[in-house]
């Protein structure tokens, strides 16, 4: 038996405004390009939550697996990355996404200056994005909800690798390996500014 | 080159340990005076101070105070006359790290500006502060409110920086010290650059300001 997605009627809105969002974010990084020969980012991806993990994400937030909960009370079922290669450049997008038109900012976490404790570092913020379609509440225009992060490549890789930590419980050496991972996060931190310094250096900012 | 203040006001006496000192490939700056000890430790980098406790002006023990009042932690010894026990413990109380009885055997002075410059290289492996940052030398990160991987040349800059307390350290100076294999002298620039964009990003109020050709390490 097929059950419905937990997007219903508003799965097809929500595809249209991460093309939407997608789209305008790398006019702006096209712009930049035109203008200094450099984009604003390296690469961006765009995702949908998926059907079973928004379920499960309800279930984990004590909601009802309806649409509402999916699109209203959780702001993530539209996630873009954009992954930067300068450190300047992720507060550049931010700055920019931030004058679309029909954006407005939920909340914005900064973890590059607050870093967390195991080393992480990116930045997320969430955005309000007002359209002309219905949204879950029934407003048209409506508004949907997108998290957005953003990082350099060397967060992005760093990122990736402590994720399959999360997923190999059972390794022996957790507390070496974690240790380990923390002081390649401060390096990468390390070097991703000596890059920015230099970067700056070349083009003779201070 | 090692350098070494020495603060003594009997001129003959200065001038013949100034003498043994720079033929024992030390260079050696004299200071008559308290005051001019002060001066001279204040506005350059030494790695040794050899200082006369009695001396016009400003005594060594006052002289000695006011550095370190000012975070300067320079390894200190007193020369004291013989009978001044009191002396000696109020220099130690000071400041100092060691002290000589008058008269003394150069060969003994050498000796200890040996040992104290031999300490303070082996001090180079734990961790050493500056009002909000910790420099992790072994481990090589800057930390603050968060922690940044550093390289080595730039723990070197960083640990010469916070030894100097706070004051100017001239440019050319930092190259001769740490940047000699270099012939392009604006990386000393450069990597005060690194230091200070990296003292931002771990939410330091410390940064690295710029006087009279030199750089040093101010709280804001």
């Amino acid at each position: 038996m097929e059950t419905e997605n937990i997007y219903g009627e508003y799965a097809e809105a929500l595809s249209e405004i991460k093309d939407k969002i997608t789209r305008e974010i790398s006019e702006i990084s096209k712009r930049y390009k035109e203008s200094t020969g450099e984009g604003i980012y390296e690469h961006l991806i765009a995702r949908i939550k998926s059907d079973e993990s928004m379920r499960e994400k309800c279930d984990r937030k004590g909601l009802p697996q309806t649409a509402k909960s999916a699109l209203i009370e959780i702001k993530d079922a539209i996630g873009i990355r954009i992954v930067c290669s300068f450190i300047n450049d992720i507060y550049t997008c931010v700055d920019e996404i931030k004058k679309l038109d029909g954006v407005r900012v939920i909340n914005e976490k900064d973890y590059i200056k607050n870093v967390k404790p195991n080393g992480y570092r990116s930045l997320h913020m969430i955005i309000g994005y007002k359209t002309d379609l219905y949204d879950a509440n029934g407003n048209k225009p409506g508004e949907y909800f997108v998290e957005i992060q953003l990082r350099t490549i060397a967060m992005d890789s760093w990122a990736s690798l402590e994720h399959q930590l999360k997923y190999k419980k059972t390794i022996g050496n957790q507390k070496l390996i974690v240790g380990e991972l923390k002081k390649c996060a401060d390096e990468l931190a390390g070097c991703d500014i000596s890059m920015q310094t230099i970067r700056d250096l070349i083009n003779g900012e201070k | 080159m090692i350098r070494i203040l020495l603060a003594e006001d009997e001129a003959e006496l200065a001038r013949a340990v100034a003498a043994v000192l720079k033929s024992g490939g030390y260079e050696t700056e004299v200071a008559s005076n308290g005051e001019e000890a002060v001066e001279k430790g204040r506005s350059s980098y030494f790695d040794v101070y050899v200082f006369d406790i009695m001396m016009p002006k400003k005594d060594g023990i006052e002289a000695l105070k006011e550095l370190r009042d000012a975070g300067i932690n320079t390894p200190a010894i007193f020369l004291t006359a013989k009978a001044e026990i009191e002396d000696r413990v109020t220099g130690l109380d000071a400041g100092a790290d060691d002290y000589l009885t008058k008269p003394f055997a150069m060969a003994e002075l050498m000796a200890r500006i040996r040992s104290l410059t031999r300490r303070s290289a082996e001090a180079t492996t734990g961790e050493i502060r500056f009002e909000d940052i910790v420099l992790d030398i072994e481990g090589k990160t800057l930390s603050c409110n968060s922690s940044i991987g550093i390289s080595a040349k730039e723990v070197l800059l960083a640990e010469l920086l916070i030894r100097n307390g706070g004051k100017v350290m001239d440019e050319n100076e930092i190259y001769e010290r740490l940047f000699k294999d270099e012939e392009d002298k604006t990386v000393v620039s450069l990597y005060i650059s690194y230091l200070k964009n990296k003292l931002k990003s771990i939410g330091s109020v410390t940064g690295i300001y710029a006087e009279n050709g030199g750089y040093g390490l101010k709280s804001q």
